[in-house]
């Protein structure tokens, strides 16, 4: 389950010359988000929607614990998503779609394997782990190739199998369809409802701006704009109700 | 086996194996990288000895200390000028690679703690060091005949932990530092030309005036090389040593509590500003 309440999140950006001439220390407040509430059910699956900087990644890195609110709270799987303990990480996975994230010269199995050990868990069923994970996410036959020479939609997987390392209750998956073709897009959304999220009884929240995403995996989308949650609705209404 | 039933100190064990597999699978990319850096290190040394033979030449009253045994004096100079190096700027460098490449975000997202995905590297590279430091010292000897025959070894078993305690508490300042202004390592430009120029590296602090070898003594490096050479090439027991032993133990009692506060500092800082995963 997660709940949301009252979340805002306002970066203090870097000053700038004239800034720094007034005696400031910083620019003006960027509102990422403000006043963002709302109830995710268990095994429920949210896909945050909005244009580009609406507040959607802000969105899901709070949830994920790697961002503090500024005001409101955010608990996730039972637990206070700033509170940044050890339990919260595990039940809890962000999976993000950022290539930039793995070891380039390492292999898609070294990766993971890394990943295990700060799981915490022994060589042996990390190795056991890994192994079933890269054949899950359809990466068995290219394990042992470096993580430079993947496509982007087996980075893609590679990153999903690292957000199911530790078996967390909930997902949070920012893009992951971004930058893929229409056929691999349509089959890892299929694989993630039916396999990852559904098959295991995860909640998760998906962040998207593809209208056809949200149709394809969620049973509600919750609308940003501006930092504010302008809509929550199902995903057969959002033509009719937000234009998508 | 959960990952919540594992003590800590076996996590981070796994945690430093699992990195050091990494860095040994990475490292094949970087063949030449490496043959390069042993044969720069090795025409480093080969000046050395001629400039030994140079200053060795000459009667030299501030050597006398040291058997006037000038290629010991520099070699270990530049060995324990690359330990502090490693300590003030692996961590740092690390954490800005992690924060540039996205790593670091992806790191601090599963359940180890902060410090085992942050302690990994330094450790790896500390023990890379003092293995890379035995192999030149051993090539020193064997090759250009550095007198290593008075060495006092079990004070150098004394001093050594006291030198990494209290560089990887520079480290912890320097990477704090880096995390937060989000730039090149600044602590490290400023405690390396300052150690560089007033702990001894190149010549004895003696030839120093007076206030600036009182200013030179406020850097742990000098107390490190004094150690360090009076082991090596003097055979001084930890007795004989004991100011210098005693300096590093307050660098590293006063650094490494003050440095680890401020790293959590800088992590939090990260968390409020988005900069975990900054560029």
């Amino acid at each position: 389950m997660i709940v949301v309440e009252g979340l805002g999140k306002v970066f203090q950006s870097p000053a700038g010359l004239r800034d720094m001439l007034r005696g400031r220390l910083f620019g003006k407040p960027v509102t990422a988000l403000a006043d963002v509430s709302f109830v995710i059910e268990p095994g429920e699956i949210a896909c945050v929607m909005g244009p580009n900087g609406a507040g959607k990644s802000t969105l899901v890195r709070i949830l994920g614990g790697l961002l503090l609110p500024s005001s409101g709270r955010a608990r996730v799987a039972g637990i206070d998503a700033g509170a940044g303990t050890a339990e919260f990480r595990r039940r809890v996975a962000f999976v993000v779609g950022d290539e930039r994230s793995f070891h380039y010269r390492v292999t898609g199995r070294g990766n993971l394997h890394y990943f295990a050990a700060l799981h915490g868990l022994p060589v042996a069923v990390a190795r056991r782990r890994a192994g079933e994970l890269l054949e899950r996410v359809g990466l068995g036959a290219a394990a042992d190739r470096r993580y430079q020479e993947y496509s982007r939609g087996m980075r893609q997987r590679l990153a999903i199998a690292r957000g199911l390392l530790g078996d967390p209750q909930v997902l949070l998956l920012d893009e992951p369809t971004l930058g893929l073709d229409p056929k691999g897009a349509r089959d890892l959304r299929a694989f993630l409802r039916e396999e990852i999220i559904r098959g295991a009884g995860r909640t998760a929240i998906v962040c998207s701006n593809d209208p056809g995403e949200a149709r394809a995996m969620s049973d509600r989308v919750l609308f940003l704009e501006a930092g504010r949650l302008h809509a929550s609705t199902s995903p057969d209404r959002i033509e009719a109700e937000l234009g998508l | 086996m959960s990952a919540a039933a594992v003590p800590r100190l076996p996590w981070f064990a796994r945690v430093l194996v699992a990195f050091v597999r990494r860095e040994l699978a990475a490292l094949g990319g970087y063949r030449m990288a490496f043959v390069i850096r042993v044969l720069g290190f090795g025409l480093a040394i080969g000046s050395l000895l001629f400039l030994s033979r140079f200053v060795g030449a000459a009667v030299n009253p501030h050597l006398a200390l040291y058997r006037g045994n000038y290629l010991g004096f520099v070699v270990i100079g530049l060995l324990g000028t690359e330990f502090q190096q490693v300590g003030v700027s692996v961590l740092a460098q690390r954490i800005r690679m992690a924060q540039v490449m996205g790593t670091l975000e992806a790191e601090v997202a599963t359940p180890a703690a902060p410090w085992m995905v942050l302690g990994a590297p330094p450790v790896y590279e500390f023990v890379v060091a003092a293995i890379r430091s035995a192999a030149y010292l051993l090539g020193a000897k064997l090759i250009l005949g550095l007198d290593l025959s008075h060495a006092n070894w079990s004070s150098l078993l004394v001093a050594v932990p006291l030198i990494v305690a209290a560089f990887s508490g520079l480290g912890l300042l320097a990477a704090a530092t880096t995390m937060l202004v989000r730039r090149l390592n600044p602590v490290a430009m400023v405690i390396g030309s300052l150690s560089f120029f007033l702990s001894g590296v190149m010549y004895p602090v003696t030839v120093l005036p007076a206030w600036l070898r009182e200013v030179g003594r406020l850097l742990p490096l000098t107390h490190a090389l004094a150690v360090l050479r009076g082991a090596l090439l003097v055979g001084a027991g930890p007795g004989d040593l004991r100011q210098s032993l005693l300096a590093l133990l307050v660098f590293a009692g006063a650094l490494a509590p003050v440095g680890a506060g401020m790293f959590a500092y800088a992590l939090r800082r990260a968390r409020i500003d988005g900069s975990l995963s900054h560029y």
